[in-house]
């Protein structure tokens, strides 16, 4: 009953006031992030990181705050989905298919309430997940060598494509942008100058956050003119703010299997919330739709894609957590945050910072009952939010990620970092080119580096040592399977296309 | 032909990457050395790079005129905002600055200019005086 002991500890490191403020805050702001179209819980979470500094606070009250932020976020994505059949971030895609036709039917409450449950199921099933599987992996993970590592660090950038068909060419070339950026600064091990052009600004390298804000939120701002139009339909009417008890557990069976299947996804390298909600959408699609009412408003096409990204955001922070290894954007942000934090997450985290750990997973438990609350009773609030103006919105994010990012080093410096990371990312998305393989490559250049340097230095440079270990083995036979399987897909989709 | 484009652009980068390494010497118990990683790294973008080159992706829809007249000035305003950041402190600079973002975002002249003075004031009060995170309050000319 180790996991039960730790759990109560990380109780009382959540229900401090303080904690217990910021985890309320959290959830309200991150539904709040989720909702509004166009800022999605990467950017959410990454304004919010020199924010959670600049207020001093302690780390795990930090990680609690934004991993309320991060859950709210996810909770929040559908119900612009829902009301204005724009997902509020990517995940939330599936959930115009049947929310929005419900919506229109005057169901509006019916499908906000359904999809609140789901997410609360969801999001549920993956916080247990989260509870008595990572331990465990973190138990095996003391095993691994640095030529492991070596070997997980190849695995998490050549799946971050995943199987969603995009260019597997560009996905890698994404990642090598970044791992390339990682190596700018001071080598840590020789003191080498690497690639600073001879300015001493560079001599850090470049802070991930800095990276983060601009390559997301700058871009996103700069894209705007282009990917939406000016003006927009306003959201439909609510009516009856509270649903029926009944009509909200109308396809709990679907979130149940969405849940699992999302969870899976989660943890699964290389897969994020949306690909959670994609298959979980899909299988319920294929299990039963028998009379076709799928894509016209069925509960369970609402409730299957809502756990199955909420299970999967859950999910994807035990690889975070144990191994230090993200496989999505949103978890790739909450790495930084522990890196600025100068907590280096990985097996030890939870022998060495059992209250940060559990204290976080007990949040979690705790952010998902608030969030329950500020989602069904509350859920007008964010509604009568929806029809902000853009042209508030947009420009107090930006005044936003400007005051967080000076924060940081109060230097004009970083800002200018930022602005070239926002072109830079405006650039990339263009070309179609992935940002969160450039994202995981800034972040995680530097341990890579490490461990190869770490593991030819056991060897005296003799690169075979990389080959040695079976854990390594496998995780390089798992890689070439999916890489081999992406190659695949993406060959099979040009093929049609360069026919004609 | 733009990620034919964007593939000779990242595959020139990558082998001037791959040059300007060689410089970086090994340190003592070090086989690698600091120069190897950034090259391995560097000649596998080269490499995928040329896949770009040889296999593009048909070319994205080029963006209506309007639009990119205002991504231009959204740009000015982002590094205008910067450049007087400090020179005129962060009250002003920020009401400008939103000012003039609301404006491209449609609002209203009227509009922008009373959400300009509301988030250039409110965001100072709320940062520096209620979260204590130190702002260039006057302008520089001034203190």
């Amino acid at each position: 009953m180790d996991i039960l002991n730790s759990l109560i500890g990380g109780i009382a490191v959540a229900v401090t006031p303080l904690n217990l403020a910021l985890a309320v805050f959290g959830c309200f702001a991150g539904t709040l992030i989720g909702a509004l179209p166009g800022l999605g819980p990467v950017n959410g979470v990454a304004i919010l990181i020199p924010v959670a500094f600049a207020m001093k606070l302690e780390p795990s009250s930090a990680l609690i705050m934004l991993s309320c932020i991060y859950y709210g976020c996810m909770y929040g994505g559908r119900i612009s989905s829902i009301m204005l059949n724009i997902p509020g971030d990517e995940p939330a895609i599936m959930t115009t298919l049947d929310g929005y036709p419900m919506a229109r039917r005057g169901q509006a409450a019916k499908a906000l309430g359904i999809s609140a449950v789901a997410s609360f199921v969801g999001a549920t099933v993956a916080t247990l997940g989260l509870t008595f599987f990572a331990p465990l992996l973190a138990k095996a993970a003391i095993h691994f060598g640095p030529a492991d590592y070596f070997a997980l660090y190849v695995m998490a950038f050549a799946t971050i494509g995943g199987v969603t068909g995009v260019n597997p060419f560009k996905t890698l070339l994404a990642a090598m942008i970044g791992l390339l950026l990682a190596s700018v600064g001071l080598d840590p091990g020789t003191g080498t100058a690497r690639f600073t052009f001879g300015s001493f600004h560079l001599y850090d390298g470049f802070d991930p956050i800095v990276a983060i804000v601009g390559l997301f939120a700058v871009s996103e701002i700069i894209m705007y003119f282009e990917s939406h139009a000016l003006s927009g339909a306003g959201p439909v009417k609510l009516g009856r703010t509270l649903p029926r008890l009944r009509e909200v557990f109308e396809g709990f069976g679907a979130s149940i299997r969405g849940a699992l299947i999302g969870f899976v996804c989660g943890v699964l390298p290389g897969a994020g919330a949306s690909l959670g909600a994609f298959v979980s959408y899909s299988t319920e699609k294929q299990l039963n739709d028998k009379n076709g009412t799928f894509g016209t408003g069925d509960p369970r096409g609402i409730a299957a894609p809502e756990a199955g990204n909420n299970a999967a955001s859950g999910g994807a922070l035990i690889p975070m957590l144990t191994l230090g290894v993200p496989g999505s954007g949103t978890t790739a942000v909450m790495l930084a945050l522990l890196v600025s934090l100068n907590i280096q997450p990985g097996p030890l985290l939870f022998e060495r910072q059992p209250e940060l750990v559990w204290g976080l997973i007990a949040a979690l438990y705790l952010a998902n009952v608030v969030l329950l609350l500020l989602n069904i009773p509350m859920v007008g609030i964010f509604t009568r939010l929806l029809s902000l103006p853009q042209w508030f919105l947009m420009p107090v994010v930006v005044m936003v990620s400007f005051i967080g990012i000076y924060s940081i080093s109060h230097s004009t410096f970083d800002l200018f970092v930022m602005i070239s990371f926002g072109l830079l990312g405006y650039a990339l998305r263009k070309f179609d080119i992935s940002l969160v393989p450039v994202v995981l490559g800034l972040l995680l250049g530097a341990d890579m580096e490490n461990n190869l340097r770490r593991a030819l230095s056991i060897s005296g440079g003799d690169f075979n040592i990389l080959l040695q270990s079976p854990i390594a083995l496998a995780i390089y036979a798992f890689t070439a399977l999916m890489l081999a399987f992406s190659f695949g897909i993406a060959m099979r989709r040009r093929g049609p296309r360069s026919a004609k | 032909m733009i990620d034919r484009i964007a593939g000779a652009v990242i595959f020139m980068v990558s082998v001037s990457a791959v040059w300007v390494a060689r410089d970086y010497k090994a340190g003592f118990g070090d086989p690698l050395g600091p120069a190897l990683f950034p090259q391995m790294v560097a000649a596998a973008a080269a490499l995928l790079s040329l896949g770009l080159i040889l296999r593009p992706d048909p070319n994205p829809d080029a963006q209506p005129l309007p639009a990119f007249i205002r991504q231009a000035f959204t740009l000015a305003v982002l590094v205008g905002y910067v450049l007087l950041l400090e020179p005129l402190g962060f009250p002003l600079s920020t009401m400008l600055g939103t000012a003039c973002l609301a404006l491209l975002f449609g609002a209203e002249p009227k509009k922008a200019g009373v959400t300009g003075v509301a988030v250039g004031v409110s965001l100072y009060l709320i940062f520096d005086n209620l979260l204590g995170l130190p702002l260039p309050l006057a302008p520089a000319t001034f203190g």
